[in-house]
């Protein structure tokens, strides 16, 4: 942090003989931790670069706008429009229960405590730590494991459907918002409750109306960060949505994804036109995600929030 | 009592507030269910597979069909090669990207390399893994197999399990490849984030005593960080056993046993994905034994995740950071 120079004075230093083997040395671990940081960013741009290049051939307004016919040819709209589908469901399932249970834990649990008898502060200090424990581990959990506990659970009840991928992506989606929510929430003042706790009102409506208003950004950002994650796994969706060359909104009715498609591309095997479509098929999606992520960061910077590669 | 009283009981924003604590409270538990509920029905679903079959389970063969053996130990021996070759390739390049990112970034190339990192680490991993099939096979068989057939039946010929008619591209080398790629954002931004909250006077200290910006960045900085050092390989470790779309597409997903990376293979998480959906239909036993497989994910991803947890705290208390 307080030892990172300028590019120029860096440079600058550089048009010198080392004066000593310690010098030496230490700018060849300059050197070589540079040459470190190029190579761990190297494949991204192969990948984006691979991508593109491949899949902008078959890229065109009528790809995006027209349903698939069998799967060598028509468009992809089917796959986007069940993402969107399923995303949104599990949005709506998990956002209300994630801010919930966020609010409940730093509103209620937390500050609330200085007035309640001594066992509720004890089980209200225990709902926490249990709280963030299991949301901890859920996070940890491999994405495949969702999609075997959709197809037990979910699929059990609704069939292969829009509901039962919506719901198992929700699942998903409850630690990435939960603890960003917790986060921002906390990050609020205490003065803001407290001017809202002193004109008589209750924790509820501090809650709603003050301290949620106050982290919206925040929170903002969780949803989203949440969002990018979620669009793009496959494997939950493997058993638990089936595959539609429409795109129905009945909640009942089997749904396409894009990464599921991709997936099915990437098993059609290896003709040149499913490579290019599978190629055009991660373009949309990647552009989907970065979109969404680079919203998320953009919003994280104007609420101070510290948004970190891979997830919680 | 008058009727405006009721309504101020029974609507005011007393009553709201305790109506509505109770609603959070609910979500509060339902939240903290899910993993429970996960648990819970994965370990049922497993329960009858672990009765009936018992230590057969951990046999060497997996063959639902013909002879009907549920051995689950060679798709744990896929599961370590290429987990732990992708560790082997990500763990040293990711300390040391991270050790740059810290100590030596200059400023204006710090903001866009996290969001390089964020981005790499928001690729779908069904993209890494289309990646891998048709660019990262193709090339490694390319590259290897010119070498491969001369060198190593030359060199093999007293080891005879290692020779081979040709290498497909496909197995553990590739997996393990595209899984480090996958693994190095988590790594830089666990462990910088933990060289980051190094305190500045350690580093002041080290240079007033007159050591140089190496020896400062890996004594001092690397060392007093290395908790979260610690917490961000256990975290990796966790997401390479679990990661399923990228591995399943470039294992070769073969039922032998790999004997090294050039072999193809099989992993924990690629034979539910296969044939989950297939069991599920009308074999029991073949199901139950896949939940098995999902219930060693589970266990290893949970054990992975609160280590890592108990690490980082750990080290927090040492350094008196929290």
């Amino acid at each position: 942090m307080g030892t990172s120079k300028s590019i120029t004075r860096e440079l600058r230093s550089w048009f010198r003989l080392p004066k000593s083997r310690r010098e030496f040395l230490d700018r060849l671990t300059f050197v070589f931790l540079a040459v470190i940081a190029v190579i761990i960013t190297l494949p991204f741009f192969a990948i984006v670069f691979e991508v593109v290049a491949n899949g902008w051939i078959l890229l065109n307004p009528a790809f995006i706008l027209t349903n698939m016919v069998g799967f060598a040819e028509g468009g992809i709209r089917n796959a986007i429009v069940g993402s969107i589908e399923l995303v949104a469901i599990a949005s709506m399932v998990a956002i209300p229960l994630c801010v919930g249970a966020a609010i409940y834990t730093t509103e209620y649990a937390q500050r609330g405590r200085r007035r309640a008898r001594r066992w509720v502060q004890e089980l209200n200090k225990w709902v926490i730590r249990i709280v963030e424990f299991t949301a901890d581990v859920l996070a940890g959990v491999p994405s495949i494991i969702f999609g075997a506990f959709g197809l037990i659970f979910f699929v059990a009840v609704f069939g292969r459907s829009l509901i039962a991928g919506a719901l198992t992506l929700a699942l998903m989606m409850i630690p990435t918002i939960l603890r960003t929510t917790q986060e921002s929430l906390r990050a609020v003042p205490l003065s803001l409750r407290e001017a809202s706790l002193a004109l008589g009102a209750t924790t509820w409506s501090t809650s709603w109306r003050v301290v949620l208003r106050a982290a919206l950004a925040g929170i903002i950002t969780g949803i989203l960060l949440a969002i990018g994650r979620v669009i793009g796994e496959t494997a939950p969706l493997l058993f638990t949505t089936g595959f539609n060359f429409d795109a129905p909104w009945g909640f009942l009715d089997a749904i396409a994804s894009l990464p599921f498609t991709i997936y099915l591309y990437a098993l059609q095997g290896h003709t040149e036109i499913i490579r290019l479509r599978a190629y055009s098929t991660a373009i949309v999606l990647i552009g989907i995600v970065f979109v969404v992520d680079v919203i998320a960061v953009w919003a994280s910077k104007k609420v101070g929030l510290v948004v970190r590669a891979g997830g919680v | 009592m008058s009727q405006r009283n009721w309504r101020k009981i029974l609507f005011g924003a007393s009553t709201r507030d305790l109506v509505g604590r109770t609603l959070l409270l609910v979500f509060a538990i339902i939240t903290s269910f899910v993993i429970v509920l996960i648990f819970s029905q994965v370990w049922a679903r497993a329960f009858p597979a672990i009765i009936i079959l018992g230590p057969e389970l951990l046999g060497p063969v997996w063959d639902p069909t013909v002879t009907e053996q549920y051995g689950i130990l060679v798709f744990i021996a896929g599961t370590l090669w290429v987990t732990g070759l992708s560790l082997l390739i990500a763990i040293p390049i990711g300390i040391a990207g991270s050790l740059f990112l810290a100590e030596y970034c200059p400023h204006r190339l710090k903001e866009p390399l996290r969001l390089i990192l964020i981005l790499m680490a928001g690729i779908p991993s069904i993209v890494y893994g289309l990646w891998a099939l048709y660019t990262l096979v193709p090339f490694l068989r390319d590259l290897i197999s010119p070498l491969y057939i001369p060198v190593w039946d030359s060199l093999t010929n007293s080891f005879v399990w290692l020779s081979m008619e040709w290498y497909s591209g496909y197995g553990v080398l590739p997996a393990a490849i595209v899984l480090a790629i996958m693994l190095l954002p988590t790594i830089v931004a666990v462990s910088y984030d933990s060289m980051v909250m190094v305190p500045d006077t350690l580093r002041e200290a080290s240079y007033a005593l007159g050591a140089s910006r190496t020896e400062t960045s890996i004594k001092v900085v690397l060392m007093t960080a290395l908790p979260g050092v610690g917490a961000a390989v256990l975290l990796s470790l966790g997401r390479a056993v679990g990661e399923t779309m990228a591995v399943l597409l470039v294992t070769g997903n073969n039922t032998t046993f790999p004997r090294w990376i050039f072999d193809q293979s099989y992993v924990l998480t690629s034979v539910i994905a296969n044939q989950l959906g297939l069991a599920v239909g009308g074999y029991p036993l073949m199901e139950s034994a896949l939940f098995v497989v999902a219930l060693v994910l589970l266990l290893l991803s949970m054990f992975f995740s609160i280590t890592a947890k108990m690490v980082v705290s750990w080290g927090m208390r040492k350094q008196g950071l929290r």
